[in-house]
């Protein structure tokens, strides 16, 4: 190798090397989010319907805690007054 | 008594038995020339004949390095690596031995590559070399690249990319993490040119930085293209240091962040459909084939596992990938560099410059990472946890386990797992391109 200054080399190596893994995976991440969504748009995945219901039955069943709380809480009352 | 002379009797009557059969194959030509030797025996007293048979002994073989020797591949042998070389090898893969059953580094494969390097150390067997059952190992499946490629086959079946498609951004710490494998190629080439010990060539500095990449079969392939001799030694510390990921990462993780910042909370990531899944391979493969061919190999074997896996339909195959084929190979991938562990391979300077830099690869990856997430999460809109960028040295699944435990450690309800895993996949397509841009430099 002789007078090549391998340092440089090295870091030209870096240089390049970076460069296109971030260029590959930056386009790799728009060339996702552009088919998450075209998927979204065209293809509305029944996976969003049941995380809505689940959030429904979640907010259902944070409604219907409060229910429960404020019956108990009246036949508490109720059973004291007796 | 009576029995070592009638067993040895018997001997004498069938070698003088079998002779005739023997001469008549003559195509062989190293049979012939046992013939003559048994016919030699034939003449020899009984003390002659054990001083003969004590030359052929693993002992003597040890006690007696010759000059001019060659390996099983017809490569010269100092006295040293015919000698003690061998017998401080033996002793290193013990260690490795307990390092793999009592410490559970990797031992899936390091148990395999520890008994390859055994063998490779026995004197006179012809294991490793060619017609060797080992040799035979390397030269079908290592030599040519094959079984790394079949790994990556298994890799890619057993991956859920479902946490990067989720949140795609991720993808960029692992691509900030490799920066440990060209950040130690530049110490490579520093150390070989301002140091007299160590002198890599930009080869051989591009084969050893690949341990920064944090992923087995991408070392073992990238070595076997750019420096084969150096295989046993990168990827005895690929593997290791993989192992190690749990001691080695989470100091630096703690250097580079605050209390407060281990403490962010992500958003849950959202759930992933089947199309966009079964995109997934095809879009990165298509990139690679746009960008990089080089790197289609590796990317090509990743995605076509992962497309098997996800289209649902060839369960079979893709459970076959998964299991019986990667643990097939990984046997013989295993055994095959293990026979790169030969003394004479192994016992070098150069070995001490690679295990150094492979830590040091893997500390420079686990830090950008860590600083990539810090940026990341200025910018975002949703916040980002800077402990999953540590993550992004591939090295699935125990750096996003690394990452998940210490920010639990700040905060014991923050589940960083799946966030991690982001970055921890993107990472093994991060070093896979790495891993195609070095080799198109050198084509």
């Amino acid at each position: 190798m002789g007078d090549v200054n391998l340092v440089v080399e090295g870091l030209k190596f870096m240089v390049l090397g970076m460069t296109t893994v971030f260029l590959f995976l930056m386009l790799m991440v728009f060339v996702l989010n552009v088919i998450s969504g075209i998927v979204k748009k065209y293809f509305p995945s029944k996976k969003v319907k049941p995380l809505h219901v689940r959030n429904q039955v979640a907010a259902n069943s944070d409604a219907d805690d409060e229910e429960i709380v404020a019956v108990i809480t009246a036949s508490i009352e109720q059973f004291r007054k007796h | 008594m009576k029995n070592l002379i009638f067993v040895l009797l018997t001997f004498f009557a069938i070698s003088f038995l079998t002779n005739p059969l023997y001469a008549s194959s003559s195509e062989n030509s190293v049979q012939t020339q046992k013939v003559v030797k048994v016919d030699q025996h034939e003449v020899k007293s009984i003390s002659k004949m054990f001083s003969n048979f004590y030359k052929t002994t693993g002992i003597y073989a040890f006690l007696n390095p010759r000059d001019g020797a060659t390996n099983a591949l017809g490569e010269p042998l100092s006295k040293f690596a015919q000698s003690w070389g061998r017998v401080i090898m033996i002793f290193i893969t013990f260690l490795l031995f307990y390092l793999a059953i009592a410490k559970g580094f990797e031992p899936l494969l390091l148990l395999p590559i520890a008994f390859g390097g055994l063998l490779a150390n026995i004197p006179l067997a012809n294991i490793i070399g060619h017609g060797g059952f080992i040799g035979t190992l390397f030269d079908a499946g290592i030599k040519n690249e094959l079984f790394p490629l079949i790994i990556f086959m298994g890799v890619g079946a057993m991956t859920d990319f479902g946490p990067l498609i989720a949140n795609p951004k991720t993808a960029l710490l692992g691509a900030a993490a490799q920066f440990g494998i060209f950040g130690s190629l530049v110490g490579a080439v520093a150390l070989s040119q301002y140091t007299p010990l160590f002198d890599f060539t930009l080869k051989q500095a591009s084969a050893i930085s690949i341990i920064g990449g944090a992923d087995g079969p991408t070392s073992i392939f990238v070595a076997s293209k750019l420096s084969p001799d150096l295989m046993g030694a990168i990827a005895v510390a690929a593997y290791s240091y993989m192992a190690l990921v749990p001691i080695i990462q989470p100091p630096i993780m703690r250097l580079f962040t605050t209390k407060e910042e281990r403490a962010i909370k992500m958003v849950q990531l959202r759930e992933v459909g089947k199309i966009e899944k079964l995109m997934f391979p095809l879009t990165v493969l298509m990139l690679s084939i746009l960008i990089l061919p080089e790197s289609t190999p590796l990317i090509g074997a990743l995605t076509f596992g992962n497309f098997a896996r996800v289209s649902g339909v060839v369960d079979r195959l893709s459970g076959t990938m998964q299991n019986a084929l990667i643990n097939i190979v990984t046997i013989f991938l295993g055994l095959g560099v293990g026979s790169k562990l030969a003394a004479e391979k192994f016992l070098i300077a150069d070995t001490l410059g690679i295990l150094a830099l492979g830590l040091i690869a893997f500390a420079i990856g686990t830090a950008a990472g860590v600083l990539m997430a810090k940026i990341m999460n200025k910018f975002s809109k949703d916040p980002i946890n800077p402990l999953i960028g540590s993550a992004g040295v591939s090295a699935v699944p125990m750096a996003a386990r690394v990452s998940n435990k210490v920010g639990m450690e700040s905060d014991p309800t923050n589940m960083l797992l799946m966030h991690a895993m982001g970055p921890n996949v993107a990472g093994v397509i991060g070093s896979a391109v790495a891993a195609g841009v070095l080799l198109s430099i050198f084509k």
